[in-house]
Formats: C-alpha cells, sequence, structure tokens
C-alpha cells in the first residue's frame, strides 16, 4: 500500500512486539487507564516498547498518542487534573511507584517536542543544560559532552564555531537538532520525539528522520507522527491508536502491508484521520 | 461625507489628536517647571528705580522678579493716586530688594506709573550673605584688619573668606561632628553595661579616660575653630545701598558677589551652570529659603535605592509563590485580586500604617530589645529613612507582583516543559528559565515602583522626613549607613519650602527649581531601570512563535 524504503523491508522478518523477551524490552505498560478529570483519554494499554529500535505512534488527531508518549516521562504530571492508573515499568521497575523520582526518570527518559524550544541561552549551555542540573562543572567534560553530542545530532559542523552564539539564531531544522542533541548530552535511555518534523521544512524533516536512524544505535525511540510515511520510513515497529485505544501493534511493515484490523486499513488507506 | 466617515479618517484624526493633547500637556508641564526653575538660576540685571509717590521721591534697587496688571479703579480705590491719562489697568512690578534687615520687606510691589526712572546701573553688586539673604548695593570701599582698603580687594578678601569658613565648617562636621558622635556612643554603650550591673569602676575608669581624651581634643579642635571664625571676622565690606547709607558686611556672612550689570552673556552663562552646580551641592540655608538641596537629592535617592532592595526581592517572591506553588482556585483568586486592590488604597493611608506598625510597634520593639540603654530616647521606635523605605517598599509591592506575574505568564510553556524534560526539578527550572526570562519584567515592575516611590510624600511626613536633617543617613562614622536616621526628600522640600516658607517670594523660584530637579531626578532613576531591562530584554529575547 505504502511504498517502502528498502532499509525498512530488511527488517521485514522482525519479531511481533508482544514476543519481546525481557531484555529485549525497554518499556512494558500494563493496563495503562489515563484520565483527565471524568474523561478517560487512555484505555488499558498493553505494550512492549522493544529495546534499540524505533517505535512510532501514529493515529488521528487526538487518539491520545501524544498523550501516551507523555506518561512515559510523567509530563502529564505537570497537568493537575491528570490521573494515570496501571504500570509502565522501565528495566522492571514501575515508573508510577511512589519512590521513584522524577527528575531523575526524566534524566533517564528524554523527550524531544512538537517545536523547537531552545532555551535563551548560547548553544553551548543549551547542550550542558542538563549537565548543569546534574552539578556537572568539569568543562572538560563539558566540552567534551558538547562535542559528542553535537556530532550525534549532525549538527557539529554547522555549529562548532559559534558555540558561544545565541541559540536563537539557529534556524528551525538546526534547533530541533540542538534540541536533539540536548536531550541525548544526558544520555537518556529512551527518547521521546513528539511530532518533532511536524513545524519543520522538507529538508530538515529529511535531516531529521535521518538522524532518528543514527539514533537508534544507542537508544530507544519512540516516536509519535502525523504523518504515516514517516512512520514507515523510519520506524521498526509501529502502533495504531484510535479514541485511546491501542487497535494494532506490530511491525512497521507488518503494519503498513497488511494489517489485521480494519480500523488500521481504514486509517491507513485514507478513509479518516 | 459618508465614504469620509466609513474610511476610518475621523477615527484616526480622534485618536491622533488625544495622543497630540496628552504629549503637549505633558511637554507643556516639563518646559514651564524647567524655565521657571532654571531662569532662578540666571544672574537678572539689577535696576535702580527712582520712584515718585506723592511728593516723596526715593530710590529703589533691586531684580524684577513678576510683573502683573491690575486694574487702575481698584487702586484708585484703594488710596493709590493714579493719573487719569493711565488707561484702565496699570501695571506693577514685584521687585527683590534684598537688604532684609533695613527694610521691612525685601520684596516690593512698586506701581510702573511711580516710576520716573529705571536704569541698569554699571556698578552695582549682589551679595549673597549666609545671613539674611541678598544685598544690593555699590562697593565703597573695602575694610582689611581693620586698615581701609580699595575695592579691587573685594575679590580676594571674599575668597579668603569663604574658603576660612569652609574650613571652619569641615572642622565642625568631620573632626567634631564624630568626637560628638563618640561621646554619645560611650554615654549608650555605659548606660548599656550599667542596664546589665556590668559597670564595674575599671571601665568607667578607662571610659572616663577616653572620654577625657576626646574631650581634651574636642577643646583644642574648639580653639581653632574660634581662631578660624576670628580669623573670617577680621575684613569687611563696606557698601552703599538704596537709601544711600554706607552698611559695613562683614566678610564672613558674605558666600559670593556679582556684579550682574556688567557681566557679558558668557559670564552669566558661566555662572548660570555654576548656580545650578551649587544648587545641587549645597546644604540649604536659611528655613531652606536659600542655597541648595543636597541632603534632599541624596535622602530621595537613597530613599528609593533602599526601597527597591526591599521590594523586589520581596514581590518577586510572592509572585513566584502565586504564580508558581499556589493552588489555582478561588482562594488565589481573591489573593490576587486583594494583590490588585492594594494599589488603589491612598499612599497616606500606608503611612498611617506604617507610623503604627513600623515605627511603633516594630521600632519600638527593636528599641526595647536591642537599645535599651537609650530609652526613654527612641532609637528605631521614631520616623526614619528605614521605615519610610519599608513603607514605601509596601505601597509599591502590588505593582511588582503584578508585572512579575505577567512576566512570568508571557514565558512560553515549551521552554518550561523543555527544561523539565531534561531532569531538571521545579526549582531548578525556576532559577535557570523562568526568573531570567522574567527578569525584564521584574525590571519593568521596579520601574513602575520607583517611579511612584519617588514622588511619594504624603506617606512620608509621617514615617520619616523632616524639614531639616542635620545629618545625612550615609556619613563617615561607624556603621556608615544611618537607617534610623530622619531624612530629606525632594517632594517635601517643594511642600516646605513653597507653602511652609517664612518667605513666600523668596521661595517660589526655588519650588520650580527643585520640582524640576524632582523630575531630573525620577527620569534618571528609570533611563538607569530602563537601560537595565533593555539590556535584560535583549538577552533572553523570547522566541516568537
Amino acid at each position: 500500500m505504502i511504498s517502502l524504503s528498502p532499509e525498512v523491508t530488511k527488517i521485514n522478518n522482525a519479531i511481533s512486539p508482544n514476543e519481546l523477551s525481557a531484555e529485549q524490552t525497554a518499556l512494558e505498560m500494563r493496563d495503562l487507564n489515563l484520565f483527565y478529570g471524568e474523561k478517560q483519554a487512555l484505555y488499558n494499554i498493553d505494550m512492549k516498547i522493544p529495546k534499540g529500535k524505533v517505535t512510532a505512534f501514529i493515529g488521528p488527531s487526538g487518539c491520545g498518542k501524544s498523550t501516551l508518549l507523555r506518561c512515559i516521562n510523567r509530563m502529564n504530571d505537570l497537568v493537575d487534573i491528570c490521573n494515570v492508573k496501571g504500570e509502565i515499568l522501565l528495566e522492571g521497575k514501575n515508573i508510577y511507584d511512589k519512590d521513584v523520582d522524577v527528575a531523575n526518570l526524566r534524566q533517564n527518559v528524554g523527550m524531544v517536542f512538537q517545536r523547537p524550544n531552545p532555551f535563551p541561552k548560547s548553544i553551548y549551555e543549551n547542550v550542558v543544560y542538563g549537565l548543569r542540573i546534574q552539578g556537572i562543572k568539569d568543562k572538560r567534560k563539558l566540552d567534551e559532552v558538547v562535542e559528542t553530542s553535537l556530532r550525534k545530532a549532525a549538527l557539529w559542523d554547522e555549529v562548532k564555531d559559534r558555540l558561544n552564539d545565541s541559540a536563537f539564531g539557529l534556524s528551525g531544522g538546526q534547533q530541533q537538532r540542538l534540541v536533539i542533541a540536548r536531550a541525548i548530552a544526558i544520555e537518556p535511555k529512551v527518547l521521546l520525539l513528539d511530532e518533532p518534523t511536524s513545524a519543520l521544512d522538507p529538508i530538515s524533516t529529511l535531516t531529521i528522520e535521518e538522524l532518528i536512524n543514527d539514533l537508534k544505535e544507542s537508544y530507544t525511540v519512540v516516536i509519535v507522527t502525523h504523518n504515516m510515511q514517516q512512520a514507515a520510513r523510519v520506524s521498526n515497529y509501529a502502533a495504531f491508536m484510535f479514541m485511546g485505544e491501542l487497535i494494532e501493534y506490530s511491525d512497521t511493515n507488518q503494519l503498513f502491508t497488511t494489517p489485521a484490523k480494519k480500523k488500521t486499513e481504514d486509517y491507513i488507506t485514507g478513509r479518516y484521520g | 461625507m459618508k465614504s469620509w466617515f466609513k474610511s476610518g479618517s475621523p477615527w484616526i484624526w480622534m485618536t491622533a489628536g488625544a495622543v497630540s493633547l496628552s504629549l503637549i500637556s505633558v511637554l507643556g508641564l516639563l518646559l514651564m517647571i524647567a524655565w521657571r526653575g532654571l531662569s532662578f538660576f540666571w544672574p537678572a540685571d539689577v535696576y535702580e528705580f527712582n520712584l515718585e509717590q506723592g511728593q516723596a521721591t526715593h530710590k529703589i534697587i533691586g531684580e524684577v522678579y513678576d510683573r502683573e496688571e491690575v486694574s487702575a479703579k481698584r487702586l484708585r480705590e484703594a488710596g493709590f493716586t493714579i493719573p487719569q491719562s493711565q488707561g484702565e489697568n496699570v501695571e506693577r512690578l514685584l521687585v527683590k530688594t534684598g537688604n532684609r534687615e533695613f527694610v521691612e520687606l525685601d520684596f516690593r510691589w512698586i506701581l510702573e506709573t511711580d516710576i520716573q526712572s529705571a536704569e541698569k546701573r554699571s556698578g552695582i553688586a549682589v551679595f549673597e550673605r549666609s545671613k539674611n539673604g541678598n544685598f544690593y548695593g555699590y562697593v565703597d570701599h573695602v575694610v582689611i584688619d581693620g586698615q581701609r582698603a580699595d575695592s579691587a580687594k573685594l575679590d580676594s578678601v571674599i575668597e579668603r573668606a569663604v574658603e576660612i569658613n569652609e574650613q571652619a565648617l569641615d572642622l565642625q562636621n568631620d573632626e567634631i561632628g564624630s568626637i560628638n558622635y563618640r561621646l554619645e556612643k560611650i554615654r549608650l554603650e555605659q548606660r548599656a553595661l550599667e542596664l546589665e550591673n556590668e559597670l564595674t569602676d575599671e571601665i568607667k575608669a578607662e571610659y572616663q579616660a577616653e572620654i577625657d581624651g576626646l574631650n581634651k581634643s574636642y577643646q583644642s579642635y574648639e580653639k581653632q575653630l574660634f581662631k578660624l571664625r576670628q580669623a573670617a571676622d577680621r575684613d569687611a565690606v563696606v557698601v552703599k545701598d538704596m537709601r544711600g547709607e554706607l552698611v559695613t558686611i562683614p566678610a564672613a556672612q558674605i558666600l559670593d558677589v556679582h556684579f550682574p550689570n556688567d557681566m557679558s552673556v558668557l559670564d552669566k552663562t558661566a555662572r548660570f551652570f555654576v548656580q545650578i552646580g551649587k544648587f545641587v551641592s549645597d546644604d540649604p540655608r536659611e528655613a531652606n529659603t536659600e542655597g541648595g538641596v543636597f541632603p534632599a537629592i541624596f535622602g530621595t535617592v537613597f530613599m528609593v535605592i533602599l526601597m527597591a532592595v526591599i521590594v523586589t526581592p520581596f514581590g518577586v517572591i510572592a509572585a513566584i509563590y502565586l504564580h508558581e506553588y499556589a493552588a489555582k482556585n478561588n482562594v488565589t483568586k481573591v489573593i490576587r485580586i486583594a494583590v490588585i486592590n492594594l494599589a488603589g488604597v491612598p499612599s497616606i493611608v500606608y503611612g498611617v500604617f506604617g507610623l503604627g506598625f513600623f515605627v511603633y510597634m516594630l521600632g519600638g520593639s527593636i528599641d526595647e530589645l536591642f537599645y535599651p540603654e537609650a530609652l526613654p530616647n527612641p532609637t528605631f521606635g521614631t520616623p526614619g529613612v528605614i521605615w519610610s523605605a519599608l513603607t514605601l517598599a509596601i505601597l509599591t509591592l502590588p505593582v511588582v507582583i503584578v508585572s512579575t506575574e505577567e512576566g512570568m505568564s508571557r514565558i512560553p510553556s515549551s521552554l518550561r516543559q523543555g527544561s523539565l524534560a531534561l531532569g531538571a526539578t521545579k526549582a531548578e527550572t525556576l532559577w535557570r528559565i523562568i526568573i531570567p526570562m522574567a527578569s525584564p519584567a521584574i525590571m519593568t515592575g521596579l520601574i513602575l515602583a520607583v517611579a511612584r516611590a519617588a514622588g511619594e510624600v504624603a506617606p512620608l511626613m509621617l514615617v520619616g522626613v523632616v524639614k531639616m536633617a542635620p545629618t545625612l543617613p550615609l556619613d563617615g562614622n561607624f556603621p556608615f549607613i544611618h537607617i534610623d536616621r530622619k531624612f530629606m526628600h525632594l517632594g517635601f522640600h517643594i511642600y516646605d519650602v513653597g507653602f511652609q516658607s517664612p518667605n513666600v517670594e523668596a521661595a517660589r523660584p526655588l519650588v520650580y527649581a527643585t520640582a524640576f530637579l524632582l523630575v531630573t531626578v525620577i527620569v534618571a532613576l528609570n533611563i538607569t531601570a530602563i537601560g537595565i531591562r533593555n539590556h535584560l530584554r535583549e538577552k533572553y529575547k523570547s522566541l516568537e512563535h
């Protein structure tokens, strides 16, 4: 139905996400329900997110995919009326346990938002922000992290001569890569991308997509996207969500070529959404 | 016509008109104050008038201060003889004649019809004196050490007297002042020890020795002072006044002399700036009607800075709590409305509160706890600069809170989330992102607060301002900053000089000059703050999405 890049077809023989072993699993959601006040936004989500792979959440607007993503680093805590029931296991530990330090969790689960949100600081200070929060002051260590993170984010060559300039001087695509560099500077285990290219032009989008492909070498990446082609291009596994429910979850190739559910098929063939 | 209305042009004209009107009134106000205030420093020409009133003729020497038209009819009814040839109105002049101790009034109105001649005679000298105001007349001769000397020596005589007077004043303020300060300190220390029953004879003897030493040096300084005064009294200037009599003015009383009728424009300009400089840097004299306003400028700026130092952290912290931590419910809403409404409370009410709470309760308790030795004389339990600053801090608190909160809510939530997503706690996000980015808004609040506080007079009259403060709140005696002292304030100075003065006519130009100065000081404070704000804005310029 949708032509896949050769890269994606290569992993055609991936194992089904439900059969992942404990070592292969980065995150596991168990019976996750989420309420905004009286209104329920997520229904009984059960899924395993594989380690070192890119998993995409797709679905129409308001289906709960961003909400689900924000559960993983507990960004939903910021919403007063939000109430989460169920478990999300990160390396076997429920992140909603009482004794979990949220700041510590977020250091392990980085997040990149829809719009680039660099801080009003220099490029350098943006990248080391997370490290400064952790209290790292060693200049050599910071310099090193800045270079490696910016290299990983494919931004180093463009900014290496102006690290002390304001981050606002960068273009939108560069800013988004800076934000990704900022997120990976603290070496998270999981990287959450919430529609990272929706505010960018096609060329910047392409750069970011290539970057995502590189990132899965070192991180587990979860991406929310509106764009099905993008999901097909960058992800190994894809989850289709509809009205707060997880309708179908399998490897990307299978989901796009032979969807098991009618709703999935309707969506990816463009009947709604 | 209809299409003209539809085009919106009338609306543009109306709005533009409103703006112009505001602009004109502001500029007009500034110009009037500046003109009236500054022209006071321009050396005015001194006229010699020959007046004829009935049969008598006499001479008047003085500066023309004001002119006005009066109805001839009313003057005739009041018993003045006005020639019939005169029209309906007669012009009359207000003349400053000075020489206060020899004439009944140093300002007098003269009718234009009485003036036979008015001449700007060369050689008329204007003496500024430390007592009794200006003196106008012709210099006849100079007396140096009892010997008559040529009037050419006038300048050197006055220079010498001024210099000696300055030395005497310095001696009095610095050396003798600090001895008195120390003596008072010793008295209080002794009393404190006495209250705690720790005043042994030994300590007493030690103190006595110090007191004796101080008294000894006091006496030697006093001797020096008398010597200086005597030296200053050596010379005198003999002046022929408008009555034609010779008057001897001791050189020690003369501060300055100039001959306005013989000055070129350049000389006058130079003198104009010198006079402004003196006005800004000198102490007031003669119940504030003469001299400068330096203590008032200093007091105003000192108090405003003290207030800013108090109100900024307070307001910012309160705003942070309201905006970040307080639950978003009705109680918070009520608190916020109450805070905003505090800005509308009349300032005199804050003055009353400050007097009751800060001065009597807080200050009184501080005295009882920390300064029992000085009682019944209050130390903090009396109006002072700290209480004024605190009272004005409360008065301006709402402004700072409101603008800080506004600044914080303008920060895009994406930045906050970005920081939290990197593992920063809420407090770390506040310190590293929110407060720096809100700092321009905080500065805006501070600017508004300073503008309001610097112009406020009413509450200060209750909590610390005085007509004449003998000492500044900052001096060379430990601990250097004396926040318990009373202070002078430009706003109150205007009120005092203009409305409480024994010599209203003399004081009027000073009112304008002081008002102009007050505006200048506030503008200067604001421009400083605006400069800082613009710098911060540039630094934290946020992305416009």
